[in-house]
């Protein structure tokens, strides 16, 4: 069991080493200021935080407004309630425009959203973030590469969709590393390898560390990448893993459709189709439950992984690769 | 504080203005194929008191950063708009016939990064009112001192985002969000009582802490006369019940629903020129 550390308070904290050097820079909450441990820095900046209440619509679409003026508005609230009640407001009034509004979608996967239940656990927001036109999507690993994302998101002059967790979530990197927007993060490269996994958000790159120790065990040899940015996919740095590879599983706490399952599979496919296992939610609801139990019980155990990937090598020896 | 000129000139000038815009949209509709002539008709009015007499906007400097906004929340109305900007000088008139054609600067509904002058991407209903409240938070925290206009139908009305908006433009005391609601009594499926049901209205806005005016939304000294008023109110936002009738201007499109959306023949260009006072 890894340390945890808040992806929540994470994100604050950046905005407001951000707010402290750009005058430009704001914050819009949908009575999420608590959700995102805020209270403080609603406090320091009182001018520059502003509550529209419990209406997500209102509440993206108020910040188009400021955008289209000058401003660069952060809306902080829950991922579904972003990506799904207000998803035509970040359509039309802020990706169409191209307007650098910066979303916080919290309670992403059903890790993000555990004991809460379907309500509360978005297993749809990197999808739907995803289709959207000149929308950058980015599911940082922990608390480090949230803050990391923050202070790169304004750097974009665009949209741009950030995923945040429970605010219980995994420290997965103990140092820090050179974060690289947009660029796939190589966690362990086995050169040859007989297989290579994508993954992201912090509990499942743990896991998926556990099932390639299991399988290095074994002799079975695995490289793991963390994709920290879905959009713009490194798609150059995926090809070369599956080049070489030639046998692919994707991880992660989502639906299967339209995540990062769907990014590699349609990478793979433009640019070397090689077998490919999605791991993650198969067309499902998940329901409440402790964040670790219900990733074992939805398709995400190390056991799952450990097999899964046994399964893609015996694939590739199928095709004769 | 702003000041509006209001005399006998002033209003003549702008009434020949409206008339103006009011051949422009029949003339556009009809040379580019596509279009909704009877809501922009409603709007005349109050557009050209706007970009002829109200707002500070510099045509030669479309994103000057303190320039007033305008927001046209009932976007499908645009062709009202663009006839404004083009004879304000924002961009050449031989721009008004590519309307809704590909590569248009003109889109079919308001799209702020291909037309100089326009603030704001609408035409989905309901969205004005935030996108204005954004406009004028942003002035606070700029430091300006911009008036945020924002013209809405009385169809959209049935939006539950306008009412998100009201109440939260409401508490952060938006004073300098003024929005004028064109009340023309239709929408694009019938009589609005009888596909929506929005009335009383006025109630409505004043229970959510607004500052309300029901004006005659043809007459312009009644349209300036309101948009000062307005001015005047520091800690709440206003909003103006322009009572309108649908395709003013041009007889035949009067207060009936079938131009909502419809192009007018050669024959119909002329005779609503005509009505309109000759060529244009």
């Amino acid at each position: 069991m890894s340390a945890l550390k808040s992806t929540r308070i994470a994100a604050i904290e950046a905005i407001d080493s951000l707010m402290e050097q750009d005058p430009r820079i704001v914050m819009v909450f949908a009575d999420s200021i608590k959700v995102f441990r805020a209270t403080e820095l609603v406090k320091k900046y009182p001018d520059r935080c502003f509550d529209v209440g419990i209406a997500e619509q209102n509440a993206v679409t108020v910040a188009a407004g400021m955008a289209s003026s000058g401003i660069i508005p952060f809306v902080a609230t829950y991922a579904g309630f972003l990506t799904m009640r207000a998803c035509e407001q970040i359509r039309t009034f802020v990706a169409y425009p191209k307007l650098p509004v910066i979303f916080l979608g919290a309670n992403g996967g059903i890790a993000g959203g555990e004991r809460e239940g379907v309500t509360h656990q978005f297993i749809e927001d990197l999808g739907i973030a995803r289709i959207l036109p000149n929308m950058s999507v980015v599911s940082p690993a922990d608390a480090y590469e949230t803050h990391q994302a923050v202070l790169k998101a304004v750097e974009q002059r665009g949209p741009v969709y950030i995923r945040i967790g429970s605010g219980r979530d995994p420290v997965f990197f103990e140092q820090p590393y050179p974060f690289e927007w947009g660029k796939a993060h190589v966690i362990l490269e086995q050169t040859p390898e007989d297989a290579v996994i994508f993954s992201t958000g912090g509990f499942l790159l743990h896991r998926c560390k556990q099932a390639v120790e299991r399988l290095n065990e074994e002799g079975v040899r695995i490289s793991l990448l963390n994709i920290h940015t879905l959009k713009p996919l490194d798609t150059a740095t995926v090809t070369r893993f599956l080049q070489r590879a030639g046998a692919a599983v994707t991880v992660e706490d989502h639906a299967v459709i339209g995540g990062l399952g769907s990014a590699i599979a349609e990478a793979a496919s433009e640019q070397f189709p090689v077998p490919l296992i999605r791991l993650g939610l198969q067309d499902t609801f998940a329901e409440s439950g402790e964040a670790e139990a219900l990733l074992d019980a939805y398709g995400m155990a190390v056991t799952d992984i450990y097999e899964t990937v046994k399964k893609v090598v015996s694939l590739k020896k199928k095709l004769g690769r | 504080m702003r000041s509006i000129r209001i005399d006998q000139e002033t209003i003549i000038s702008l009434e020949e203005k409206a008339r103006q815009i009011r051949k422009d949209v029949v003339t556009m509709i009809h040379e580019s194929g596509d279009g909704h002539p009877s809501p922009a008709l409603s709007i005349a009015d109050m557009i050209a008191a706007l970009y002829f007499h109200v707002l500070n906007i510099d045509p030669q400097n479309p994103e000057k950063p303190d320039r007033d906004r305008v927001v046209l929340s009932k976007g499908h109305a645009c062709t009202a708009l663009y006839a404004a900007l083009a004879r304000k000088g924002f961009f050449p008139l031989s721009a008004l016939p590519t309307f809704r054609s590909l590569h248009s600067i003109l889109q079919g509904h308001p799209y702020q990064r291909k037309t100089p002058g326009l603030d704001a991407t609408t035409g989905s209903l309901g969205h004005g009112i935030s996108i204005g409240l954004g406009m004028v938070l942003a002035a606070r925290v700029l430091g300006l001192d911009y008036f945020t206009y924002v013209i809405i139908g009385d169809g959209e009305q049935e939006e539950g985002l306008i009412w998100e908006a009201a109440m939260a433009a409401a508490k952060h005391k938006a004073g300098r969000l003024i929005v004028l609601a064109d009340c023309n009594g239709l929408q694009s499926g019938g009589k609005i009582q009888e596909v929506g049901g929005i009335e009383p209205i006025q109630p409505k806005w004043e229970a959510f802490g607004w500052h309300t005016q029901s004006i005659d939304g043809h007459n312009l000294k009644d349209i300036l006369s309101a948009i000062f008023q307005a001015q005047q109110v520091e800690d709440k936002p206003s909003i103006i019940l322009a009572r309108t009738i649908k395709g003013k201007g041009v007889p035949f499109m009067e207060n009936n629903n079938e131009w909502h959306k419809k192009v007018p023949t050669k024959e119909e260009l002329e005779l609503a020129l005509a009505a309109l006072g000759g060529n244009r």
